[in-house]
């Protein structure tokens, strides 16, 4: 999956938006890594992330997930991920996972610099990035530049355009906070890389008809 | 994704969250899913919580709320009688789960999602080395969804050029002959969210392989995400960045970085 590589914004809100993930290797680390896992997923939480789950069981914003239970059943699989709004907080939560020395990698999907920056801060050098060229083909089918940055913090998909512009409509009508409706687009994103208050930030924007600008 | 036309009352929840918009209000009121664009994300199902009411207690509740002119606005996340019904997906529209369902795991990879590891393990696979580019497109995202016609197109302009597909994508699995890229016929009218093809080529093939998608792009009734990525220099620098940008591309300000602390570390020499 290239699930948190598209994701669309201003340099401005993309600082607030660094998705770290766990991953494993089917054959190599992966057998065994349950334990690896739950560790990676309890130096996130102290750390309080914005998001955290995995697509086996969810996310936090989900109904009826109750995180200590999502890590006690975390099993070896191929990861879990959490989501942090400042550098500062990655930088801890990487220094950590480094001493932790869980053997299994360790993804971050965020502004390059920035997490080059802190990869550099906690002592050890980058080895692969990845980066996206944008959406070509049929562009004419995609809806506005708004709506792509609340739908692209799913990268599966799974926050619909529609879902986003009825939230939109229902904050700018007072039915709904945009911290609710920024929970209910995040409930959508099964492994939890959604962020919540990125949204939030996002909708309180469009509420007041502020346009984000590049 | 079938809807109980006995339970539904037509309350229209599961039309925003669908991620295909592929759910409608029937002539009866009722909601129906068009089963030609459902992709079986079961995002509708997973979403919205199942309130466990009769069906005749919410219609004769609104009857009543509408003879005295009031209107009841109800949570956005719920079905309020559990009308959506995951059905049994036999083959090939099973591959729809298999591309579309984040929950569902790739059986030929092991892997959720898009069924994709590209570099979030290469410091352990060893997957993109020193001198390659691994290049990722993605038929389908963001939010339009794709064929897997459309996806065959792409496919076989990339095998023209002769890069080589992952073996390990659900993509490549799909495929009759790797050499032209051409996918199995019986899964071409398939629609799933999005799929990725993966492949490797020598860093200096990146000119070639854009200049190739951009010829192709016209040709597909849908939107493609386009990613590269590559091992970095001992100094931290990217290697691509400078053959993306020698293309007139500018990649992208943000991505993924591997940190490198997967064990055992992959060694090239």
């Amino acid at each position: 999956m290239t699930n948190t590589l598209h994701r669309q914004g201003t340099i401005e809100n993309l600082r607030n938006d660094y998705v770290i993930f766990a991953y494993t290797a089917k054959g190599i680390n992966r057998e065994g890594s349950a334990p690896k896992l739950r560790e990676f997923l309890k130096i996130c939480l102290k750390h309080h992330p914005v998001n955290i789950g995995n697509s086996r069981q969810g996310n936090i914003h989900q109904d009826d997930i109750d995180i200590e239970q999502l890590i006690l059943n975390q099993g070896d699989g191929e990861g879990a991920m959490a989501v942090f709004t400042d550098l500062d907080t990655l930088r801890k939560v990487v220094e950590e996972l480094i001493q932790a020395d869980l053997g299994i990698s360790i993804n971050i999907s965020g502004l390059l610099k920035e997490v080059n920056e802190c990869c550099q801060k906690a002592g050890i050098q980058r080895h692969s990035v990845e980066q996206s060229l944008g959406f070509w083909g049929a562009r004419d089918r995609l809806p506005e530049r708004e709506i792509l940055m609340f739908h692209t913090m799913c990268g599966h998909g799974m926050v619909s355009f529609n879902l986003i512009r009825k939230m939109i409509e229902y904050v700018k009508l007072r039915r709904l906070t945009p911290g609710e409706a920024s929970k209910i687009m995040a409930k959508c994103c099964e492994c939890g890389a959604f962020n919540p208050l990125r949204a939030e930030m996002l909708l309180e924007k469009v509420r007041k008809g502020e346009r984000e600008t590049r | 994704m079938e809807i109980d036309k006995k339970k539904c009352v037509g309350c229209g929840n599961c039309h925003a969250v669908c991620t295909m918009a592929a759910i409608y209000l029937d002539e009866d009121g009722k909601s129906v899913v068009n089963q030609d664009e459902c992709v079986e994300c079961g995002n509708c199902y997973r979403v919205l919580r199942n309130e466990g009411y009769r069906p005749w207690f919410v219609r004769l509740i609104r009857k009543i709320l509408s003879s005295l002119r009031l209107g009841y606005l109800a949570e956005v996340d719920v079905c309020p009688t559990g009308a959506l019904t995951p059905r049994q997906l036999d083959w090939p529209r099973s591959l729809r789960a298999a591309f579309s369902d984040p929950s569902t795991v790739h059986p030929g990879t092991g892997v959720s999602g898009r069924g994709t590891e590209e570099i979030k393990s290469n410091d352990v696979t060893g997957r993109v080395r020193r001198g390659e580019a691994g290049l990722v497109v993605e038929i389908g995202r963001p939010g339009i969804g794709a064929h897997f016609r459309d996806v065959e197109k792409v496919a076989m302009a990339m095998a023209r050029l002769g890069v080589a597909f992952e073996p390990m994508n659900p993509v490549t699995q799909l495929m009759e002959d790797e050499k032209t890229g051409k996918i199995r016929e019986e899964v071409l009218n398939e629609k799933v969210l999005s799929a990725i093809i993966e492949m490797k080529a020598e860093l200096k093939r990146i000119p070639e392989f854009l200049r190739e998608l951009e010829k192709v792009q016209g040709e597909v009734d849908t939107v493609i995400s386009v990613g590269v990525a590559s091992r970095c220099l001992p100094d931290g620098t990217i290697p691509h960045e400078g053959w993306v940008k020698k293309t007139g591309y500018t990649p992208s300000p943000n991505g993924k970085t591997n940190l490198g602390l997967g064990r055992p570390l992959f060694r090239e020499d």
